[in-house]
């Protein structure tokens, strides 16, 4: 490279250090002591922090399913069907609920999630899967799959 | 908050103790079980920050049944901290020293190792035999099914039950049984 002005061979690369170096604090700004403070320490912490913030997006999603799916076990147990008949169940009856939503339902409507699981029960009991044992109460519960099974 | 929807939490977020016959029982499987009903993640409205777990009175501890020959092969390691202060305990000898301690540690150790462990077993109250104090019988609204039915040995069984009991064939008057 052929360089035509003086201008050029100043010493001055990127943006300004102060600049660079607030990014950094800004997100230090939380830690405590010298991390937040010392600049090498600082880098070294926040370049840290970035990596668990990353890796903490994914577990974030692991940890809420498997609470999800702990209080439905939970809920599906108080009505005596197991986790994975309600699911197939509700799966056969095309109602397309995901874990969210059931364990919303199972915590804060425990009639609709009673409702759910009659009809997951019913239909069970109807394709014949192993596992429910017939309850009189559920007769009066129709499924599209109990209406095809009478005609 | 209605005086109804005051009730309803206080139903909601009470504790509930549960009975529990150890008597035949595998404590590493009943371990599992325990762990739910202590937790309170037996509840929908479980969350690991939320302190909604039940007492849980395990009775008969003393019959527990280890499977195979776990009870020759099981051991529990404890160290002193001192140099040598190495020991290991067979599970038969720990069962003999405590009939408590083999189903205690079993919850203990199915049970992940962080700060409300400790409370958590605070909840757990193990008796050897069906003695329990009438404070504490007198809580008590649920019982835990069993994970297998207790079987019954001949000798409790009564006379007039064995004699009544349909027999298959009637062995012949000069019939030798050894």
């Amino acid at each position: 490279m052929v360089f035509t002005t003086v201008i050029n061979f100043v010493r001055a690369r990127g943006p300004d250090e102060i600049w660079r170096k607030r990014r950094i604090f800004k997100l230090a700004a939380h830690f405590i002591g010298r991390r937040r403070n010392c600049y090498s320490i600082a880098v070294r912490n926040v370049h840290r922090a970035l990596v668990y913030a990353t890796k903490g997006r994914k577990l974030k999603r692991e940890d809420m399913a498997n609470l999800w799916e702990t209080r439905v076990r939970a809920g599906c147990e108080q009505h005596n069907i197991s986790y994975e008949s309600f699911r197939e169940g509700l799966a056969r009856c095309n109602i397309l609920l995901n874990r969210r939503t059931l364990a919303d339902l199972a915590c804060w409507e425990p009639y609709s999630f009673k409702s759910l699981t009659d009809i997951a029960k019913r239909r069970t009991l109807d394709d014949g899967l192993a596992g429910i044992n017939a309850d009189k109460y559920l007769d009066r519960i129709i499924t599209r799959g109990s209406l095809n099974t009478e005609k | 908050m209605s005086v109804l929807k005051r009730v309803q939490q206080w139903a909601t977020f009470a504790r509930i103790w549960h009975l529990y016959d150890a008597a035949w029982q595998n404590p590493f499987y009943s371990a599992e079980l325990l762990k739910k009903y202590l937790m309170g993640a037996h509840k929908p409205i479980y969350h690991p920050m939320n302190d909604c777990g039940d007492h849980v009175i395990v009775i008969n501890s003393s019959d527990i049944a280890l499977p195979g020959d776990e009870w020759k092969k099981r051991v529990y390691f404890h160290h002193t901290g001192y140099p040598g202060g190495a020991s290991w305990t067979l599970a038969w000898e720990l069962h003999k020293k405590d009939p408590t301690l083999v189903l205690k540690k079993a919850v203990y150790n199915s049970m992940d190792g962080n700060l409300q462990r400790r409370y958590t077993m605070e909840r757990l109250h193990i008796f050897p035999d069906a003695n329990v104090p009438s404070n504490l019988l007198s809580n008590i609204s649920n019982q835990i099914k069993q994970l297998r039915p207790k079987p019954k040995r001949l000798d409790e069984y009564t006379e007039k039950e064995i004699q009544e009991f349909p027999k298959l064939i009637d062995l012949p008057k000069n019939h030798i049984l050894r």
